[in-house]
């Protein structure tokens, strides 16, 4: 296989936002509303590196994914995958789909349930034009690269005769079989016992690791992120509100929203320290205008509802979307836009 | 509080089928849960836990079948309530009144075409039929807002509220009328993170207010630590280790245990690579003669591929273990993982 250098740029997405057009509050014929299900997000998928895309359940994290593999096709933004930007306009094509692969979360439901699984191990080498006489010989190479041996034993199995883990290992091979450069895994192991979420992620790495392939590790167990992953982002409402080149969000979270995702996770390390009272939020509690997140901040300032914060450098490679942590000019820059368009709106009066 | 004894759980066995087809599900548990403790059940999908709870409200469905055992519900000044002999009908008195269930899907829980506020007032009718329509409405206002939640959500219906809200609602009911033991199967498994720690912190509170035992069904052990007075971990049907939270998590006594502890990555200290637990979970159909656990365990003997081990009370402790490795017949020295020790009344420095 073509060695890619550890930590080149693989897969990019621009500013890539997908809006879905949803109905409104007011029963059949009220007016139509549009949803930022993902806004503006950027992100770099790297060679031999695991991006962790940390949110609940909401926050846009899957339609990331999605949008990266091009199931779902974006409102704006821009891919650009090996240097080249994709024309977006176009239908997703095998080449395309022959280098970024999609592994979904429930295992079960991503096999087909009266096929062997060695049909739909199979289906996809002969789609992708892998030659008759060597599909076989490339199906028993692919189970063994995910542990599951002898693969002869797995390859005539029906689907429920396996179990979570072993599925989904089947999946992961399944979507490395055409050799693709980017693995999007999106909730690999939340579907999955416990004891055997550890092996998942752990074939993960290593596979990160041997071929080099750039992960998307999508996740709302931010302990799982800071086990496997090279570098985090935390989605919320849509957006990107935090990110860091190396796990050091997790250590030491600027944004208020990753604060408190950290501070909610059962810890029995910390048993008897103050609990966090969690603000109540829920899916409706979002303020499309200012910061998505101020509705729940505990911290949030009068400029927070009414104006989006930047993404502000909090630590060397780490930055919030937040505006406690912006400067005092960017600040001052907002109090003098808000104070002119009070002007300008009084004039009209 | 006081040491009184609300459930009694004595060999209790559950099988999915009959004859020759039967899986048991459930092999011979039997604990005892004090008034207003919690008690948490931990293990994985197909270890029992939800099968053990199903059974002891006689809410199991065909092909469940309850096999064999005792289950006794102590009634505050009204004696033993035998759960397994009485009548559909002497069950259904007990149950929400004096045991109520939470189960983990509050949507497939709830009527999707039914409003709240009738589910509210069903259980309360059905319950005591004194209540005017009146008092049923106050009643489940005050109810709402025990979980922190307005009365206008009566008016609604299920799928207009959150995963949380209805998830608040569902307990909201189980407590509509004033059980002795609220049974919580994985309630906050489907939710993310930040609901879950309100949700847990609610229920915190309402124990405080209220009273109420509780046995808490999830598979995060670290929530548990926090949770519950006591620990059942479950394999195969089979409690296979019990004690004290706090106990339970700083020294455990079963490799599988151990194993489920540090399938779950740290949030601090220093990366390093975690095994989990090798193998597959244990197929109910053919499980392996002596212990289950043997064929996934670092450190089974010849012994345990033969015979079962039995759950055996520590003496002095409050911990129960089923491993040989911790029998008085075994004479080699027990792994140092499994052998910690707790220093006295310690405030739970590490």
């Amino acid at each position: 296989m073509s060695q890619v250098e550890t930590g080149k740029t693989l897969l990019e997405a621009k500013a890539l936002s997908r809006h879905f057009i949803v109905k409104g509050d007011g029963g059949f014929f009220s007016k139509r509303k549009s949803i930022a299900a993902v806004e503006g997000a950027d992100v770099a998928l790297r060679a031999g590196k695991i991006l962790a895309v940390v949110g609940e359940s909401g926050s846009g994290k899957s339609v990331l994914a999605r949008l990266l593999s091009r199931i779902v096709s974006p409102t704006s933004g821009e891919l650009v995958l090996n240097g080249e930007t994709v024309d977006l306009k176009t239908q997703r094509d095998l080449a395309y789909a022959s280098q970024v692969q999609l592994v979904l979360q429930d295992p079960f439901a991503a096999m087909n349930p009266v096929r062997r699984v060695g049909h739909s191990l199979e289906r996809p080498l002969s789609i992708h034009g892998v030659p008759e006489d060597e599909i076989s010989a490339r199906a028993h190479e692919i189970l063994e690269s995910v542990s599951l041996t002898p693969p002869q034993q797995f390859l005539d199995r029906y689907p429920h005769e396996l179990s979570g883990g072993q599925l989904q290992r089947i999946n992961i091979a399944r979507a490395l079989a055409v050799k693709p450069k980017v693995l999007l895994a999106d909730e690999p192991i939340s579907m999955l016992d416990v004891s055997v979420r550890l092996g998942i992620l752990n074939l993960l790495r290593s596979l990160c690791d041997d071929k080099n392939l750039a992960i998307m590790y999508i996740t709302h167990d931010i302990a799982s992120a800071r086990y496997i992953a090279d570098e985090v982002v935390v989605m919320y409402a849509g957006q990107i509100v935090e990110r860091s080149n190396d796990t050091s969000l997790i250590n030491s979270p600027q944004h208020p929203y990753t604060q408190l995702l950290i501070a909610s996770v059962p810890d029995p390390t910390k048993l008897g320290a103050e609990v966090v009272k969690a603000p109540s939020g829920g899916a409706a509690a979002f303020n499309l205008n200012g910061c998505r997140f101020s509705p729940r901040c505990s911290q949030a300032l009068a400029m927070c509802a009414t104006n989006e914060p930047p993404m502000v450098e909090v630590a060397p490679g780490q930055h919030a979307k937040c505006w406690l942590h912006a400067s005092d000019a960017q600040r001052a820059s907002v109090t003098i836009s808000n104070k002119s368009k009070n002007e300008m709106e009084s004039k009209n009066v | 509080m006081t040491d009184k004894t609300i459930l009694e759980v004595q060999n209790f066995d559950v099988d999915y089928g009959y004859g020759d087809a039967a899986v048991r599900a459930v092999s011979d548990v039997s604990f005892t849960l004090g008034a207003s403790k919690v008690l948490g059940v931990a293990g994985e999908s197909g270890s029992g836990k939800s099968t053990l709870v199903y059974g002891l409200t006689r809410l199991l469905r065909e092909p469940g079948v309850i096999v064999g055992g005792e289950v006794k519900f102590h009634l505050d000044g009204e004696g033993e309530f035998d759960i397994l002999s009485a009548s559909e009908e002497e069950i259904r008195k007990i149950r929400w009144s004096h045991i109520s269930i939470v189960l983990q899907s509050a949507l497939s829980a709830l009527n999707p075409l039914r409003r709240i506020g009738r589910e509210f007032d069903e259980v309360l009718r059905v319950h005591d039929a004194n209540l005017s329509k009146e008092q049923r409405r106050e009643r489940s206002e005050e109810l709402l807002a025990l979980v922190g939640l307005r009365p206008d959500r009566l008016r609604r219906f299920p799928h207009e509220l959150s995963g949380g809200q209805r998830q608040r609602i569902m307990i909201a009911m189980a407590l509509a009328l004033r059980p002795e033991l609220v049974i919580m199967d994985e309630p906050t498994t489907a939710l993310d993170v930040v609901t879950q720690r309100e949700i847990v912190s609610e229920l915190a509170e309402l124990r405080r207010q209220l009273g109420f035992a509780m046995i808490f069904i999830t598979h995060d052990l670290s929530l548990l630590v926090e949770l519950a007075d006591d620990i059942m971990v479950m394999y195969a049907g089979q409690i296979v280790e019990r004690a004290p939270a706090k106990e339970l998590h700083d020294a455990p006594r079963h490799p599988y245990t151990l194993g489920l502890m540090n399938s779950f990555p740290p949030l601090h200290g220093e990366r390093t690579e975690l095994e989990g637990i090798p193998g597959s979970p244990p197929d109910l159909k053919a499980l392996p003669t002596g212990c289950p656990f043997s064929p996934r365990c670092a450190f089974a003997m010849d012994k345990c591929r033969q015979e079962r081990p039995p759950l055996v009370l520590e003496a002095g402790t409050e911990h129960s273990v089923a491993c040989w490795l911790h029998d008085s017949s075994y004479q080699g020295a027990v792994p140092v993982e499994l052998s910690k020790r707790l220093a006295k009344n310690s405030g739970g420095a590490q």
